[in-house]
């Protein structure tokens, strides 16, 4: 482990609270977070990075676990572990979340790997990023003195990115209390990254499907058009009835084929969507957004 | 017999009845220690005052080297030295013609000098006071190239400019055997291609160089053939061979040869220069550039055969793609070209097969190589006639296979047992395994990963059989020996044997068969190095022949040295004493004696060889001769879910019966077992090193999916045949490789089961496992 020795002469700083953290973080340059360093240590090991002092945040006792607010929201501490958000209080709540934690790694990983590591690092393949998307989640950042709340999918296309000393601390996500779903495709049994990833939220109090697709392009992409045409094809009255049909089977398929042709378009020859392999993405978008939305309507 | 294979419940133990002896599966000296991670791995070494090694190496898969300049290198402080091709004897007279001038084995160069053939070929080294000043003064010298269009394609490297001065073609074997006219009632072809396996070893390459005294260098390496490895890198370096000693340490994974020369010399080199020990291990990237892969290869296959599904004729083209060097690509070939037709009989069969020099990575030796692509291929073939005459694809096989005493189609006939009727129906006799029940569980159990991507409604299950065949020992007029030494003294014996245990287990055999001849309860196993006899390479199943025949004699001379003065003394013959449990008795219970006093404090020893009988080479206009010393063969059923609509595919079950000759292990039998059907899956469904313009695009663990827990399979043992090979010592047959050549051929019979596809090609991708 000869590159990663390196990291023994230099400073590594364990703050208990956010506040401690925030502050070490604007003290010391060229200091970088560490959560579980799942990402980070491969970054170091690669060479790519050489950081001049961490700031551990697994003392960060609050940033562990999660809060309500309002009634309507849940705040996730950026430290949850995927294993964590795999338990089942907190699948109870947040299902999909819960689905792409399980997948996110081998056990090893997802024991120290967090939501926000995987948030920061903003890999196409992160697996809690699009169900965040879907979910319209939101996250405090924050550095001495002050803190605000950026939109996930801002922080993520860098229309308002996480700024140097920043420190991400909480993610605020709706309760919806209603189906929500992630699928991910990897092409093998054992774990590992998605080639193609949806998650699926239904809004049944404001009659809406929010779905987004991951994995397929460097941050996660909504189908906004097929979100919309496909919320008006659900009987939404129908709920809970046996034997209800809440959306015709070839609706569901046309779903399918919308989310894949909006997100891996055909585009032009050469791009992501070219060519055999783009086809093949698009089919396994289309039948991942479908089995998405029937699982949702099951 | 049918048995699913367990893992022992608590701590493993030795066998239940407490035997070591042959036929026992006593458990493994380095179990423990693997287990517990205390095992040491050359990365582990260390010495005092070390320095680091790293090498520079080619980002162009094919370029012309102008110029080298290492000042930039040299003056980074801590950097002790930089070598380039110019520092090995023989010198730097590049040809005009780009050929490699000095130091080469065949045609490979150590550092490259004049010209580059492949990506990561390595052009310089440096030796420095901290692995990363090594590395970044590598990355300081300045190397100018003259980028030149690589050679990628195998079918364009026959018309291509030579990529060396001997050219592009490194074998052509045809084989000829029958009538060229014949014809069959049916007749069915295909088109098949197997992709780049890479032996991706769990440890990358390590090593440490400590200078001697006396001007040679002692190499530290999980080498698996220490002398050929000493020899070659003495050669290099222009040193006497006894000048280089090869120790060998911990093994961490081979299925191929294992620190390539290239590796070895340089580390070497900077011992020599620095005069200071040198350690080196490389990156994962490294290790991915630094190691040859499986050939990659193209096979087109016609079958005729008659009207009852019964070959007629057997016509092939194969084509393997050796890389930028030789390596043992003649070799492959060989296997190739023999194996054809596969382990069935047909009277007319007509091959042409080439393996070519390319720019991308050089292939080499992979268990089985040669032989597992033609398996592929000509399995392929058979489910194809299987389904034109609707018959089962089992019974298709049993109406082909060959027996013993069949010849093959290079005209040797098959003396060692051939039970290839006998394996299938071992396999037709095993239960197939359950479907997925409606447990909570088995969302993780559906084809397309643990992300729940499956849907129960759209997966087929397909199920497929394969029978394929592998040889022994060098082919081809290679002579095989192997040397050992036994001694004895106390109640203890100790065997040197320079083969390694390179995870095969041959330190555990070589304990079971002196604990069987002498009956000494300790058997200490000394460790490799190349001061010793040789024993040849860890490859091609030939430690249990060669090395274990050896150390059998040994072990047999040693035990007429202790038994001859007892018979003389009792008068009998030695014949009627045998010794068990540390006791010689005689077959009238008269004499009981501890081995401890027969030895009277004398300590026995002897040294044996074993050689098996010579072989001869391929005649190369017509591939006939007795090439082959023995060979394996190895049948498997495998089970496989697919999700057809994402193409997705689990394989559930694989069940495999194998002709082992004799068990004398059994435990390790289904451990080596497990293993290669783990191989073949990956190779089957996962394992590609792709490449564009030569360059490596997954070089990573990340981006090479080796198969993990959840992608093998259950794997279960239906049949280890034991007939005996009277030729083979113990009469027992090699295990590790055959199973390897045949599970990607039953993976892929059962996806085409499955669906209903051709799947013409492995690893099998999801579009090729999808229904419209
Ligand atoms: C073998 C393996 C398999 C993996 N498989 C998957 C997979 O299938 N799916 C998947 O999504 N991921 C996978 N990952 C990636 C990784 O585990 C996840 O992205 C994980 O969520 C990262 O969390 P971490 O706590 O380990 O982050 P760290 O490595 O600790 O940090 C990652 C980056 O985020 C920054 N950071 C961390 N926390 C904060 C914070 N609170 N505020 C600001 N910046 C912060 C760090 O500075 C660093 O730049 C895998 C990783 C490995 C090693």
């Amino acid at each position: 482990m000869e590159h990663g020795g390196n990291l023994v002469n230099r400073t590594i700083m364990m703050p208990a609270s956010v506040d401690e953290a925030v502050e070490a973080l604007a003290a010391t340059p060229g200091a970088v977070p560490v959560a579980g360093a799942t990402d980070l240590m491969e970054a170091v090991n690669g060479g790519r990075l050489r950081p001049a002092a961490l700031i551990g945040l697994g003392r960060i006792t609050e940033l562990r676990g999660w809060r309500y607010e309002d009634g309507g929201t849940a705040v996730l501490g950026a430290g949850l572990t995927h294993a964590r958000m795999d338990r089942p209080d907190f699948a109870a709540l947040i299902p999909a979340l819960a689905d792409a934690a399980r997948t996110a790694g081998p056990p090893q990983v997802r024991n120290v790997g967090t939501l926000g590591g995987n948030i920061a690092t903003g890999a196409p393949a992160g697996d809690t990023l699009p169900v965040l998307a879907a979910l319209e989640a939101t996250a405090t950042l924050a550095r001495p003195g002050t803190v605000r709340e950026v939109p996930i999918s801002h922080l993520l296309t860098g229309l308002d990115p996480l700024r140097p000393g920043e420190l991400l601390t909480w993610v605020r996500v709706p309760l919806l209390h209603a189906p929500q779903v992630f699928l991910k495709s990897t092409g093998r049994s054992g774990p590992s990254r998605a080639a193609a990833s949806v998650a699926l939220v239904l809004d049944p109090a404001r009659r809406g499907v929010r779905c987004a697709v991951g994995a397929v392009a460097p941050v996660p992409l909504r189908p906004l058009e097929a979100e919309s045409w496909v919320a008006g094809c659900i009987d939404w009255d129908a709920r809970g009835e046996d034997g209800a049909v809440l959306i015709d089977p070839a609706a569901l398929a046309a779903f399918g084929e919308y989310v894949a042709a909006a997100c891996v378009p055909e585009g032009a020859a050469g791009g992501e969507g070219a060519g055999p392999a783009g086809a093949r993405l698009r089919r396994t978008v289309a039948v991942l957004a479908r089995r998405a939305l029937g699982r949702a309507l099951k | 017999m049918t048995s699913a294979t367990e893992l022992p419940a608590a701590a493993p133990a030795d066998d239940e009845t407490g035997s070591t002896g042959l036929g026992s599966s006593p458990l493994r000296t380095d179990a423990l220690p693997k287990a517990l991670g205390i095992y040491p791995y050359a990365a582990d070494l260390w010495a005092e005052g070390l320095l680091w090694g790293a090498v520079l190496r080619s980002p162009h898969p094919h370029a012309r080297i102008v110029s080298v300049d290492t000042s930039a290198a040299l003056a980074v402080p801590g950097v002790h030295a930089v070598v380039t091709a110019a520092d090995l004897p023989g010198g730097s007279d590049g040809g005009a013609d780009g050929a490699t001038p000095g130091p080469v084995v065949a045609d490979r160069p150590v550092l490259a000098s004049g010209v580059v053939r492949h990506h990561g070929e390595p052009v310089a080294a440096v030796a420095a006071d901290h692995p990363d000043t090594a590395r970044l003064a590598a990355a300081a010298i300045l190397v100018e190239y003259e980028v030149l269009e690589p050679v990628t394609d195998p079918e364009a490297a026959f018309h291509a400019p030579p990529l060396h001065p001997d050219g592009n073609l490194l074998r052509h074997l045809p084989l000829r055997t029958g009538d060229p006219d014949a014809v069959g009632e049916i007749v069915v072809e295909g088109l098949y291609q197997v992709g780049r396996q890479d032996p991706a070893p769990i440890g990358a390459e390590a090593g440490l160089a400590v200078p001697r005294p006396d001007g040679g260098v002692e190499l530290h390496l999980s080498s698996t053939d220490p002398h050929g490895d000493r020899d070659r890198t003495a050669a290099c370096l222009g040193l006497d061979p006894d000048r280089v000693r090869l120790v060998v340490t911990g093994v961490p994974g081979a299925t191929a040869d294992r620190e390539d020369l290239s590796f070895q010399v340089t580390l070497a080199l900077l011992a020599l220069r620095t005069g200071r020990p040198v350690k080196m291990t490389l990156t994962r990237a490294e290790s991915f550039q630094a190691h040859t892969t499986r050939h990659p290869a193209l096979l087109r296959y016609r079958h005729h055969a008659d009207a009852d599904g019964r070959l007629v004729k057997v016509e092939a083209q194969i084509l393997l793609d050796g890389g930028a060097y030789a390596d043992v690509s003649a070799e492959a070939l060989a296997a190739a070209v023999a194996f054809s037709v596969g382990p069935y009989t047909c009277p007319n069969v007509f091959v042409d097969a080439w393996a070519v020099r390319t720019n991308n990575p050089p292939a080499g030796r992979m268990r089985g190589e040669g032989a597992l692509q033609t398996c592929f291929a000509y399995e392929s073939q058979l489910d194809q006639l299987a389904k034109q005459l609707g018959v089962d694809p089992l019974e298709i096989r049993r109406r082909n296979a060959m027996s013993t005493g069949d010849p093959l189609p290079t005209g040797q006939a098959v003396t060692c047992p051939a039970p290839v009727t006998a394996l299938l129906d071992a396999l037709a006799d095993s239960p197939l395994p359950a479907l997925p029940l409606d447990d909570p569980e088995a969302d993780w159990l559906l084809p397309g990963g643990p992300g729940g991507a499956g849907d129960p409604a759209a997966v087929r299950r397909g199920i497929g059989y394969a029978v394929g065949m592998v040889h022994m020992l060098g082919a081809e007029g290679e002579d095989e020996v192997a040397t050992a030494t036994v001694r004895v003294s106390g109640d203890h014996a100790t065997v040197i044997c320079a083969a390694v245990d390179s995870g095969q287990g041959f330190a555990t055999l070589a304990r079971q068969i002196v604990q069987s001849v002498l009956g000494v309860s300790e058997v200490y196993i000394a460790p490799v190095d190349s001061d010793q006899s040789a024993a040849g390479p860890a490859a091609r199943g030939r430690h249990t022949w060669v090395s274990g025949g050896a150390v059998e004699r040994a072990a047999l001379m040693v035990r007429h040295q202790m038994l001859q003065p007892i018979a003389a003394d009792f008068g009998m013959s030695v014949e009627l004493l045998t010794i068990s449990d540390g006791k010689i008795t005689s077959y009238d219970g008269v004499l009981g004696m501890p081995v401890s006093q027969a030895l009277e404090g004398r300590e026995l020893w002897a040294t044996a060889q074993c050689r098996p009988h010579p072989t001869e080479p391929l005649d190369p206009e017509t591939g006939q001769g007795d090439a082959f010393v023995s060979i394996a063969f190895c049948a498997m059923r495998a089970v496989v879910d697919v999700d057809i609509e994402l193409g997705a595919v689990r394989v559930v079950d694989v069940t495999v019966a194998q002709d082992v000759g004799r068990a004398l292990n059994p435990r390790q039998i289904e451990n080596r077992i497990e293993g290669a059907v783990a191989q073949g899956v990956g190779l089957a469904l996962l394992e590609n090193l792709r490449t564009e313009h030569g360059i490596p695009l997954n070089a990573s663990l990340t981006g090479y999916r080796l198969p993990t827990a959840l992608d093998t399979p259950d794997i279960r043992i239906a049949a280890l045949l034991e007939e005996r090979d009277v030729v083979a010592p113990f009469g027992a047959k090699a295990v590790s490789a055959a199973p390897a050549v045949v599970a990607p051929a039953a993976v892929a019979a059962a996806v085409r089961a499955a669906t209903g596809l051709p799947v013409g090609r492995l690893p099998i991708l999801p579009e090729d496992a999808t229904l419209a």
